[in-house]
């Protein structure tokens, strides 16, 4: 018998107009120890199928029909009293973002310790040891449980939800995206830190994630969702290496990888099905660029043996579909005859030693006595140029200064020491002559397309505004709006200008928050991780449009993103941020593949591969980014770097340190082998560290746990 | 920062505050045409000699900044001199006053707070059921009706139809008590308390009900709430939960009222002929009794900066992140 078994699932959540049938007849099992993952976009269903399993559905949501099975217990008609003593003791819950899911008004520790008392009749210092314990098993001080959980970082709090999932030694974890909006180093420490514990306290894990990469990484079996439907089935490996059903091959070919340069990133045309209706044909018949008329008639049943089954009315002639599929053509994307990214122009923009330090709060004494304030260097001395129809790539983890760097430029901020230069003139005279002529020159694009547009303005009234600020006639507004709607892929315009944001989804959205940004003809465009919130499939469109952009209107283009993948087949040129420090610059091609600095080696390693043949070693980079307050002297990032000698705590190496034609490194030491360099020496530092605080617990409790 | 560094700069900005309030009641008395005297000479009541006799006595003749000193100075020792028209110490007619006020004003509050907030939290949690529409209703109904009238309707269904309660000021006429103990802490004070006593109560739920629900309505799908109930916490833990998270803009809105409490509601004391505060503030106006007028502003305006310092340390010790950041 499984440990959980789902069983020809529905779900519906009813709406004042219509229900909508979130999981249709999904069926999957989890066997004692395994990890299982359950891969798909939003609107997947696969949230609502985790819900489900905790009973956590909301008020509106509803099992139709279908079972699910626990130890052999029926799940879906216990009362809300018995589902109290399932929960946590017997499944518990990773949520998706840390950030928000610890309760900002109590102490970490005081968390932990409720689910604790909920369910056991403990002691208050047994339930504080056991805490202490759990902290220490996920690397966290144990010191620390007392603390508020905005005292945490995002890594530190996810990691604070797995320590509390632990805490009761459950037979399943159910983990709802628990590494999406961390950066890629601390994801792969904290999947790491998963398996470890899974492996250890032999518990099952429901993994429920969209990265095709993660799954491929740490999953046995998994299901891959569309529309409340299992697409294709079976175990990791089969699936991810010899996809059967089309959508998981679009999926896999959408997910970037970092190695792969300059490729026309593929993405699936379309978007989800409302799903008011119970399908009637295959769900993923519209964005289906093999679909016929076959696959109207009903969904595909999952065909095949337990290894891999596939929903598909052409599970055999999987092997001539996934050639077709890997080419961007057959989704219906246009490339370029000819990679015309090597034309690059003039210089549009130059930052020499730029500056951007805020000031800290001090203590009254210390105000009133002239104390020199400390400061928080977030963009320290950087050199940067951008040029016509390139596209610069800067990478760097949350905290690093990048965004930062990203307003100042664009002078949304004001720098506090260096220039920048717009077109050989200092920004500060452009804005000092004409600030409107500057801000119509260079433009930004937010994160997140959900915020940046005004939810009361349609499309028109948006893309239009920026050029009545401009005082430009109204025929003439028209006629460029419709121009700049079509140029980012919205066709026919006419059907989008009249909508509002809420009738648009994420990619329409934050295509019209380009076109925004693009109907002025600005000559420089920044970006600041512009695709983060958009599903794989949508993500690459988006850069697509971008790549495009650079090429034909011959606009500089910075893309700043964590996301390296992304990074490496957009950007011409990669610039890698630590502290608020450029490390590394040079040609995309050759910092991806032979990275110089150990920072930006590690964070290149530390991207997950889609591709499941490959076993990529993790990068288990020791510490945190220190407080950029008091940075210790010398190279900022020697206190985690496996090379730094006594020179690199002294002394701040130069960019051009290391220098090889364009590609500069910052480092005495440049990497030449990342494996044994890098890699192995984190890997044993850990082990090493593991052993010391293992010695330690022995020390404290003799014997017991294995 | 720290919270002791936080306490600092929150009781020195009070401070300051204080003592600019007080410069404006000092100058804004001062910018009236004429002093309380003037009037006395042209009604030929008294000669210019003792005019200036009694400008003497009450200091007058001094230049403007000593008086200013002198004026701070008694303040802050809590002397508010000699009221103009009833020859007695302005303490001896405002503080009982004030306590009568008090009294009346501050357990309803208290009640009213308490009560509403918790049932707001309710409501907000079981947000479209009948109680949430019935509680928005019926207060929203008394928060918008004017509390005379609330009084008014009072008096009329239970003292003069029932005949269950009196209906005028704080006891019979034939009771005389002394000191603070016999006045508040009888039977007859009680049967003239409780009409003016469920008028404000009414009137003020209203605000706690809706600012409860409100607050809880939008904790309801926050992700720690879900933790919450994954971890198998009861449904009332849970409110508790939202309830603790959505306290802040209840203690603002409570130490805000609290302080304008100071004030009393004229409309209130009148209906019920409540001898407060409110009314003595308007008796003095119309009497032009400086002193009085004087000294009972700046009771408000020093009990909602007072009010106001509590609320921002209630803050810091309700919400961990407000300790952190500069607030």
């Amino acid at each position: 018998m499984s440990l959980l078994e789902v069983d020809d699932v529905k779900i519906t959540y009813r709406t004042p107009d219509k229900d909508v049938h979130a999981v249709n007849n999904v069926s999957f099992s989890i066997e004692e120890g395994d990890n299982y993952g359950l891969v798909g976009e939003s609107g997947s269903g696969k949230s609502t199928l985790a819900k489900s399993v905790l009973g956590l559905l909301d008020d509106n949501g509803e099992i139709r029909s279908g079972s699910i099975t626990f130890n052999g217990r029926e799940l879906t008609n216990l009362s809300e009293r018995e589902w109290r003593d399932v929960r946590w003791e017997e499944i518990a819950y990773i949520p998706q973002s840390a950030m928000d899911s610890l309760d900002p008004v109590m102490t970490v520790g005081e968390q932990i310790r409720e689910a604790i008392h909920t369910h056991k009749d403990v002691t208050d210092a047994a339930a504080n040891e056991r805490v202490e314990e759990v902290f220490d098993i996920v690397g966290l001080d144990p010191g620390r449980t007392e603390d508020y959980p905005h005292e945490f970082s995002g890594g530190m709090r996810q990691r604070v939800t797995i320590a509390m999932a632990l805490v009761l030694d459950p037979d399943l974890i159910i983990a709802d995206e628990p590494t999406t909006g961390l950066d890629v180093i601390v994801q792969d420490k904290i999947v790491q830190k998963l398996m470890e514990i899974q492996e250890e306290i032999d518990s099952s894990l429901l993994l429920i994630t969209h990265e095709v990469g993660v799954v491929a990484e740490t999953c046995d079996e998994v299901s891959v969702l569309y529309g409340g439907k299992v697409m294709e089935q079976g175990k990791t490996f089969d699936v991810f290496n010899d996809p059967h059903n089309p959508y998981t091959m679009g999926l896999k070919n959408a997910f970037p990888e970092v190695d792969e340069f300059d490729e026309n990133a593929i993405s699936i045309p379309g978007s989800l099905p409302d799903l008011v209706e119970e399908p009637t044909g295959c769900v993923f018949r519209n964005r289906c660029p093999f679909a016929t008329e076959e696959c109207e008639s009903a969904h595909p049943p999952l065909v095949g043996d337990e290894d891999q089954a596939s929903a598909c009315y052409y599970n055999d002639r999987a092997d001539e579909l996934q050639e077709r599929a890997a080419d961007p053509e057959t989704w219906g994307i246009d490339v370029p005859e000819d990679d015309e990214g090597s034309d690059v122009g003039e210089v549009i923009v130059e930052t020499d030693g730029l500056e951007k330090w805020f000031e800290q709060s001090q203590s009254i004494v210390a105000d009133l006595l002239g104390g020199e304030p400390n400061y928080v260097k977030a963009v320290n001395g950087v050199d940067l140029d951008i040029r016509e129809g390139e596209i610069l790539g800067i990478a760097g983890e949350s905290g690093c200064g990048k965004s930062t760097l990203a307003e100042v430029v664009s002078a949304l901020q004001s720098q506090t020491g260096g220039d920048i230069l717009f077109e050989g003139r200092p920004v500060d005279d452009l804005l000092d002559e004409d600030t409107k002529q500057f801000r119509s020159k260079v433009q930004f694009i937010f994160q997140d397309p959900f915020d940046s547009l005004n939810p009361r303005q349609r499309v028109r009234a948006a893309v239009s505004e920026p050029l009545k600020v401009q005082g430009v006639e109204p025929e003439e507004i028209e006629r460029r709006v419709r121009q700049t709607v079509s140029d980012v892929g919205l066709n026919p315009p006419e059907k989008y200008l009249d909508k509002h944001p809420d009738q648009l989804s994420g990619g329409e959205r934050q295509r019209v928050a380009i076109a925004q940004a693009l109907v002025l003809d600005p000559r420089l465009l920044i970006c600041d991780e512009p695709a983060s919130m958009l599903d794989v499939s949508l993500k690459a469109n988006i850069l697509n449009i971008l790549r495009e952009m650079a090429d034909e209107r011959d606009i500089g283009i910075a893309y700043i993103s964590h996301d390296l993948a992304s990074l490496s087949q957009i950007a011409d040129r990669l610039a890698v941020m630590y502290l608020g420090r450029v490390v590394e610059t040079g040609p995309t091609e050759e910092v991806v593949e032979n990275p110089k600095h150990p920072y930006a080696a590690s964070l290149l390693e530390a991207s997950p591969r889609a591709d499941p043949s490959i076993d990529r070693q993790r990068v288990l980079l020791p510490g945190e980014p220190p407080n950029p307050v008091d940075l210790p002297g010398g190279c900022n990032f020697a206190p985690r770097c496996p090379k730094a000698t006594d020179k690199c705590r002294q002394e701040d190496p130069a960019r051009s340190e290391f220098a090889d034609g364009d590609h500069e490194a910052a480092c005495f030491y440049p990497v030449e082998d990342i494996e044994s360099e890098l890699l192995a020496r984190y890997a044993r530092e850990r082990e090493q560290a593991d052993r010391e605080s293992a010695a330690n617990i022995a020390e404290h409790e003799p014997a017991t746990e294995t | 920062m720290s919270f002791q560094r936080f306490l600092i700069k929150r009781t020195a900005i009070a401070a300051m505050l204080t003592l600019i309030s007080v410069s404006v009641i000092f100058a804004s008395l001062r910018l009236l045409p004429s002093d309380p005297f003037s009037g006395l000479v042209a009604s030929g009541a008294l000669t210019a000699e003792q005019v200036t006799q009694l400008r003497e006595m009450y200091g007058l003749d001094e230049p403007i900044y000593v008086q200013y000193l002198k004026y701070v100075r008694n303040l802050f020792t809590l002397q508010f001199g000699i009221s103009l028209t009833q020859q007695r110490p302005v303490g001896e007619i405002i503080i009982p006053a004030l306590m009568n006020t008090l009294v009346l004003l501050l357990p309803a509050l208290v009640v009213t707070a308490v009560v509403s907030s918790v049932a707001g939290m309710y409501a907000g949690w079981n947000r479209g059921s009948k109680f949430e529409q019935a509680g928005i209703v019926v207060t929203t109904f008394f928060r918008a009706s004017p509390i005379f009238v609330t009084g008014i309707l009072l008096l009329i269904v239970f003292s003069y139809g029932l005949n269950w309660l009196p209906a005028f000021g704080m006891r019979s006429p034939m009771a005389n008590p002394q000191g603070y103990a016999q006045t508040y802490l009888s039977v007859d004070f009680l049967k003239h308390y409780i009409l003016p006593f469920t008028a404000t109560v009414l009137f003020y739920s209203g605000d706690f009900l809706m600012l409860a629900r409100n607050s809880v309505v939008e904790r309801k799908g926050s992700e720690f709430l879900m933790l919450h109930r994954a971890k198998g916490l009861s449904e009332m833990k849970q409110l508790a939960r939202a309830g603790r998270n959505s306290l802040l803009p209840l203690v603002t809105y409570f130490a805000l009222r609290t302080g304008m409490l100071f004030q009393g509601v004229i409309t209130l004391e009148v209906v019920f002929a409540w001898p407060g505060i409110g009314r003595a503030l308007v008796q003095a106006i119309l009497n032009q009794d400086y002193p009085t007028v004087q000294a009972a502003v700046f009771i408000m305006a020093l009990a909602v900066i007072v009010m106001n310092l509590t609320a921002d340390i209630a803050y810091a010790k309700l919400d961990p992140t407000i300790k952190a950041g500069d607030v």
